[in-house]
């Protein structure tokens, strides 16, 4: 089923338990204190999204290597208002695979506008009903570069599910039809450079291809 | 000219405001401002930016030091609501403060634009609350969603005033009352990074859409707001934007 980029998308930062556990030294010193409470969240306004798959153009001047992170995409199927984390997945009909590619990050501490906000960095894939990918903690999402897989990301070890995720952030702010949460991506990001093709994969359910624009 | 967007026996549509204040259709039709409900004056709001610490008084009233690049972060559409619509104070807080902001409305794309020519890629300006959940703060992405992306802590208008009708943007009064108490006083003299150097700073890593919307930062003048309280901000040649606050309880009851 074909899906767009629309209303809110908000991706969940810092939900790799993994990454929480080799950062945890630098995340309790300045200018963080201490590891975060609540879920870390940011937007992908509408000037990222990328409706066509278009290839994904490196910043110019910056001679910045682009990463690239995947995630399953819940996409809300109702007006989604404070709602409990068991009937969180009542208000999701299908899922999809995202791509957001950003600038390395350097910092947590404040947003990281000119990072992620790149034009046309946003990408989604076809989407399928919830329950053909069966349960979501047991799903493992892969992505190559040039056919070599360079990350291997099991949703075991999110730090919140995607129930609870819908919970908290319902209850900041009503999410509409449409409105995704990418909320599984791991903490490593993946370099990529002009040329490269990006695949992500769960199963033989979904699967979404970039390619990493030429040198202009 | 002021450009406003209301609901009307059902309906959400345009209109402009007179100088006697009654809001006047495209046909011409005048609707009583006691008959409409003033709706965000933005029909189909983009992106959402807005300024943390851009007057210095402020950043020093907050114990920072003033930045050096701009603090900008980004807030959901769903935080907009219009004059005189409700926001609310969640349960348990200790401590909820306006944020009386000047808005320019972006009115065409804009790629790399410099600041000289900024302003023409600007449709006109407004006037937003930007309320902060200070509780909620923490030293990720700060500040966080949860501080500055709720429902309806962002009041927006009443409408929207060219360009041309505002004599003087650098030098425009900004105050907030609560209660009728003035709380908050402020000129724009004392922004950091302008709105020309804001759209030429963004512009220069992305693309701004017609639609988008620049708060530009809040002046020194901190309070407490508490359910009952009604805040009125108030931006020179521009107007005033009045929000009653419900608890949060009365306010998701209502909804």
């Amino acid at each position: 089923m074909n899906t767009i980029l629309q209303g809110k998308v908000v991706c969940v930062a810092l939900n790799d338990q993994q990454q929480i556990d080799t950062m945890k030294g630098l995340f309790e010193q300045a200018p963080y204190q201490a590891l975060p409470t609540e879920p870390v969240l940011y937007f992908k306004p509408h000037n990222t999204w990328n409706q066509s798959n278009s290839p994904i153009s490196c910043p110019e001047g910056s001679g910045a290597t682009l990463v690239v992170g995947a995630s399953l995409a819940l996409i809300i199927d109702q007006t989604c208002c404070r709602v409990s984390e068991k009937e969180a997945l009542n208000y999701i009909k299908n899922i999809a695979l995202l791509h957001d590619f950003s600038l390395p990050e350097q910092s947590y501490y404040r947003p990281d506008i000119k990072g992620k906000c790149i034009d046309q960095s946003a990408t989604l894939s076809e989407s399928v009903p919830l329950p053909e990918l069966g349960a979501l903690d047991q799903l493992v999402i892969s992505t190559s570069v040039n056919g070599l897989e360079k990350s291997n990301f099991k949703l075991s070890q999110t730090v919140r599910s995607a129930p609870q995720l819908i919970e908290k952030i319902s209850h900041i702010m009503t999410l509409e039809k449409g409105d995704i949460i990418a909320f599984a991506f791991a903490g490593k990001r993946i370099a990529v450079a002009p040329n490269d093709q990006v695949k992500s994969v769960v199963g033989s359910t979904l699967q979404l291809e970039n390619l990493v624009a030429g040198d202009k | 000219m002021k450009h406003a967007r209301i609901e009307h026996l059902g309906q959400a549509i345009d209109v402009t405001v007179n100088e006697s204040g009654d809001l006047v259709t495209a046909t011409g039709e005048i609707i009583e401002q006691s008959n409409a409900k003033w709706l965000s004056p933005v029909a189909n709001p983009g992106t959402i930016f807005a300024l943390g610490l851009n007057y210095a008084d402020h950043a020093s009233e907050l114990a920072f030091a003033p930045p050096t690049e701009p603090l900008v972060f980004l807030k959901g559409n769903n935080t907009l609501t219009g004059h005189q619509t409700p926001s609310y104070r969640p349960d348990d807080i200790d401590f909820m403060h306006y944020e009386c902001e000047l808005v320019a409305v972006i009115g065409k794309e804009a790629r790399n634009v410099k600041r000289e020519d900024a302003l023409a890629y600007v449709r006109g300006f407004t006037i937003c609350n930007d309320y902060a959940i200070r509780d909620f703060l923490e030293n990720y992405y700060r500040p966080n969603l949860r501080v500055k992306s709720r429902d309806s802590l962002c009041p927006i208008g009443p409408w929207l005033v060219e360009t041309n009708d505002i004599k003087d943007l650098s030098n425009l009064k900004i105050q907030t009352h609560v209660n009728g108490e003035l709380t908050q006083e402020g000129s724009t003299s004392d922004m950091i990074f302008d709105v020309p150097f804001l759209i030429e700073y963004l512009s220069h890593f992305m693309t701004l859409k017609p639609g988008d919307l620049i708060a530009t930062g809040t002046p020194k003048g901190l309070k407490d707001i508490q359910p009952g309280d009604v805040v009125r901000c108030s931006i020179e040649s521009i107007g005033t934007l009045e929000n009653p606050v419900l608890s949060e309880h009365d306010f998701y009851a209502q909804r």
